[in-house]
């Protein structure tokens, strides 16, 4: 269904209509200041049903107010107010003229109910057989996990380890992270399944944490100590070093996955500063001139593991 | 190495000593003067561990059994006292009786805030509700600041102890410690700690038959300085995003799983024993009016002796960097000491007589924090330094208060500005009225004091910022758009070591010939001056 606004012209030329596009609460609350100076307001929203992000919180920052109780008056209002007319499920197709004088051209779509009779009493949804239709995205529909034999079995066997604890979600990924060196998307996927949570947190939770990476490390994980300590001491000229030797920021891994850069925050051996560590191996008083040997141990030793296992050039 | 009974104390030892030593010492009983400790050039050797500054000057409460005892055997701990404030706590002793102990000594978090430890514990006693927990806070984020990873490593029943006497007067059944991942060997060692003291009846069911029961986790954090903050420490044990949120209600009222909870940092814990060995008044015969006991700082940065020293509260920070940590290396001038971590300040050297305690260090714009001590000298950039702080800060901000996460970032571009030579005169005014706002504005510690070490080099070292915008000039010789690197051609002896390390190959001269360096292509990584055996290097 297409409507088309538009009204009539004042005597100065303007027009005496407004409209406001999302009626989220910034969109109400401008809706009903202008409705009270005297406006016709037509709220236009893309939702079936205004009040934005705000009606799905529970508390408000800084204060944790409670968000209903601010928001709730000001949705019945909105309802109430002669001068507002709230168009929701509703797209703006075109907007022509200058200001003053605008046509807006708004697609609305269809319902399947008749709204001026509809009292909102949900009885419908009550007897629908089909259940939560397009209102979430479907986690299993999104992603479909593909795991290896091995993977479900490595994977299985770090969820049985943490059985018995009331929050394992940090451990899970903490053994995820040691057995894969990264958080693999299908294995999150599906840990999330397994300790029932949903995936979102599992990502807000592995993006938090600065021993958790989305992306493979090298087979070395090269870290640099930015404490206090080292930094006072060169820690970022070294960093800055190893980042032209291995030609990779911080953060990076090599090409050939043989090394990744990372930073780290304090390896609390500030008395050896400056530090870094090559997996598990701590190099103190470290020096620039130092780093080309220290890379080229793990450089040799990789050629010697690639060619027992007759590895090409 | 030291030889007892006499003390006498050998270092730096190889294995090519050993032969000599044994020669000498052992068999001939003359000690050998050139493998002992030498303070300076040219001073006599000193032969005994007591009479060297940097262990005469101590006091050990905290790391009384540093180096003493195998930590991976409880009984070598048991031997030296281990468990005995336990037991008595347990059997002469009621809670309230502990509780009134830990407060009468007026011992104080040691984590950072300084809140009394006693009253804490009565707090979370006081709370309604059963299934109390008890918190150790072994994620010691601040950099620079590693006792906590010391204590633990060295001497992880004194904590494991402190927690069992802390659950008991505090009536909680289980602990939870809760530690950073980049200490896999103090992990490794708390787990061998709690299963020998399992195995000997000290943790787990009815605890030395006094039907006390409490056991102890281990968690391991995942990386996040924010998780230092008790609220955002309880999120991440409960599996959450690690967000602070409001205090009240406070951990004391509503914690762990909304349960009452008392959360202590490592070193608090392990104060506890010897405080209800040695009784109240012992404890709080040590140390200043309003600060009490010993403190573990780690001496680290430009500084001879660089180590972890504990001293009683209240001695100056002079007697802390020059006769304990022997002073600043390559006779460099001494310029400020940083304390508190990212939350903390700098201290210039007019208040190195400051004698420390967690007032006087609040009163110059500093906090004690968990007891870094980083000394800097005239080669560190204090402008450098605010910006580094700002970047740590930056990262480790959790985002949830708007302030802390664009406030720290609008301010680290800013002060990076100044350190690329772009600053203005009237970004210091910017800077100090974005520090009001995150300090007012942002939820927990991390915000609140997120600005403290941008206000204290403001404060003390404005001269540094003021070289960086007007001069456009770097006096210590640190921030790189403001610098330039030449090779003093009186010095130099042309040995062509900078040459070879460096990355562009913009040193040139003939060989035993003065070099230069061709300023087009050099980036100022600074190898060449580190490499330089005659100091020919300089920065200007």
């Amino acid at each position: 269904m297409t409507q088309e606004i538009s009204i009539k012209k004042n005597s100065n030329g303007k027009i005496g209509a407004v409209m406001v596009l999302g009626a989220g609460v910034a969109g109400i609350q401008a809706s009903l200041d202008l409705a009270d100076m005297g406006y016709k307001v037509y709220l236009v929203e893309n939702k079936p049903s205004i009040g934005g992000a705000m009606a799905q919180l529970d508390k408000t920052f800084p204060t944790n107010d409670c968000a209903m109780c601010l928001l709730s008056p000001k949705l019945v209002d909105t309802a109430r107010h002669p001068n507002i007319e709230i168009i929701t499920n509703a797209d703006l197709h075109k907007l022509d003229g200058e200001a003053g004088n605008f046509t807006a051209i708004i697609d609305k779509r269809p319902r399947y109910i008749d709204e001026e009779k509809c009292t909102g009493c949900g009885t419908c949804t009550n007897n629908c057989p089909v259940r939560n239709i397009a209102h979430f995205e479907d986690v299993d529909e999104l992603g479909k996990v593909h795991l290896s034999q091995e993977d479900q079995q490595v994977i299985e066997q770090i969820l049985a380890g943490h059985e018995s604890e009331r929050a394992a979600v940090i451990s899970v990924l903490q053994d995820i992270n040691a057995r894969y060196r990264y958080l693999p998307e299908d294995i999150l996927r599906h840990t999330a399944k397994a300790l029932d949570i949903p995936l979102s947190r599992v990502y807000s939770i592995a993006t938090f944490y600065n021993s958790f990476s989305l992306v493979p490390r090298g087979k070395y994980v090269v870290r640099v100590c930015m404490g206090t300590a080292c930094h006072v001491k060169g820690g970022y000229q070294i960093l800055q070093a190893l980042e032209r030797m291995l030609k990779i920021a911080s953060g990076g891994t090599t090409e050939d996955n043989l090394f990744s850069l990372e930073e780290v925050r304090c390896l609390g051996c500030c008395g050896l500063a400056p530090v870094i560590t090559v997996n598990e191996d701590l190099y103190g008083s470290v020096k620039q001139a130092k780093l080309p040997k220290i890379l080229e141990r793990y450089q040799d030793e990789s050629v010697v593991a690639e060619s027992t296992v007759g590895g090409t050039e | 190495m030291i030889v007892q009974p006499e003390g006498i104390f050998y270092q730096m030892l190889t294995v090519e000593n050993i032969p000599n030593l044994v020669e000498e010492h052992l068999v001939k009983g003359r000690p050998v003067d050139k493998l002992m400790y030498v303070p300076s050039k040219g001073k006599p050797p000193i032969p005994k561990l007591s009479d060297i500054a940097f262990f005469s000057k101590q006091r050990l409460v905290v790391l009384k059994n540093r180096g003493l005892i195998d930590p991976e055997k409880i009984d070598e701990y048991i031997a030296r006292d281990g468990y005995q404030a336990l037991a008595k706590a347990l059997t002469s002793m009621d809670s309230e009786q502990v509780i009134e102990q830990v407060k009468g000594s007026g011992l104080r978090g040691r984590g950072g805030a300084g809140f009394s430890t006693g009253l804490k514990w009565e707090l979370t006693r006081k709370s309604s509700g059963n299934g109390k927990y008890i918190i150790c806070n072994a994620d010691e984020g601040d950099p620079g600041a590693f006792m906590d990873r010391s204590i633990i490593e060295s001497d992880p029943h004194s904590v494991l102890e402190g927690m069992v006497i802390g659950a008991y007067a505090i009536g909680a059944a289980e602990g939870c410690i809760y530690i950073r991942e980049e200490y896999p060997l103090a992990t490794k060692r708390l787990h061998i700690a709690i299963d020998q003291a399992r195995e000997y009846g000290l943790l787990g069911e009815d605890i030395l038959g006094s039907g006390f029961s409490f056991d102890i986790t281990v968690h391991r954090g995942a990386g996040a300085f924010v998780c230092g903050e008790e609220t955002s420490l309880i999120g991440s044990l409960q599996g959450q995003t690690p967000e602070p949120r409001i205090r009240p209600p406070f951990p004391a009222q509503s914690g762990l799983w909304g349960k009452p909870t008392n959360i202590n940092n490592v070193e608090t814990w392990a104060n506890i024993p010897t405080i209800i060995n040695r009784g109240a008044e012992w404890f709080a015969s040590i140390g200043t009016e309003s600060s009490k006991g010993t403190k573990v700082f780690s001496v680290v940065g430009k500084v001879n002796n660089t180590g972890l020293v504990e001293v009683p509260m209240g001695m100056t920070m002079r007697e802390i960097v020059f006769d304990i940590g022997g002073g600043i290396p390559g006779g460099k001038k001494f310029k400020a000491v940083q304390t508190g971590g990212p939350s903390g300040g700098c201290i210039p050297e007019s208040l190195v007589d400051l004698p420390i305690d967690y007032e006087r260090l609040m009163e110059v714009g500093s906090i004690m924090g968990s007891g870094g001590l980083i000394v800097m000298d005239e080669e560190t950039c204090m402008v450098d330094v605010a910006r580094y702080f700002l970047d740590f800060l930056r990262s480790e901000s959790c985002g949830k208060c708007t302030t802390c996460r664009e406030g720290i970032a609008a301010m680290h571009d800013i002060v990076a500005d100044i350190c690329n030579g772009k600053g203005e005169p009237e970004n210091i005014g910017l800077l100090e009225e974005l520090a009001e706002a995150i300090k007012d504005a942002s939820l927990c510690a991390l915000g609140g004091t997120a600005p403290n070490p941008v206000l204290s080099t403001l404060r003390y070292f404005r001269d540094e910022y003021d070289a960086h915008i007007k001069d456009k000039k770097c006096p210590a010789g640190v921030c790189r758009a403001l610098i330039s690197y030449r090779i003093d051609p009186e010095k130099c002896k042309g040995c062509m070591l900078c040459g070879k390390h460096c990355p562009e190959k913009a040193i040139g001269g003939e060989p035993k010939g003065p070099q230069t360096i061709d300023l087009e292509k050099c980036i100022k990584c600074g190898v060449c001056r580190e490499s330089c055996k005659f100091e020919a290097v300089l920065i200007e």
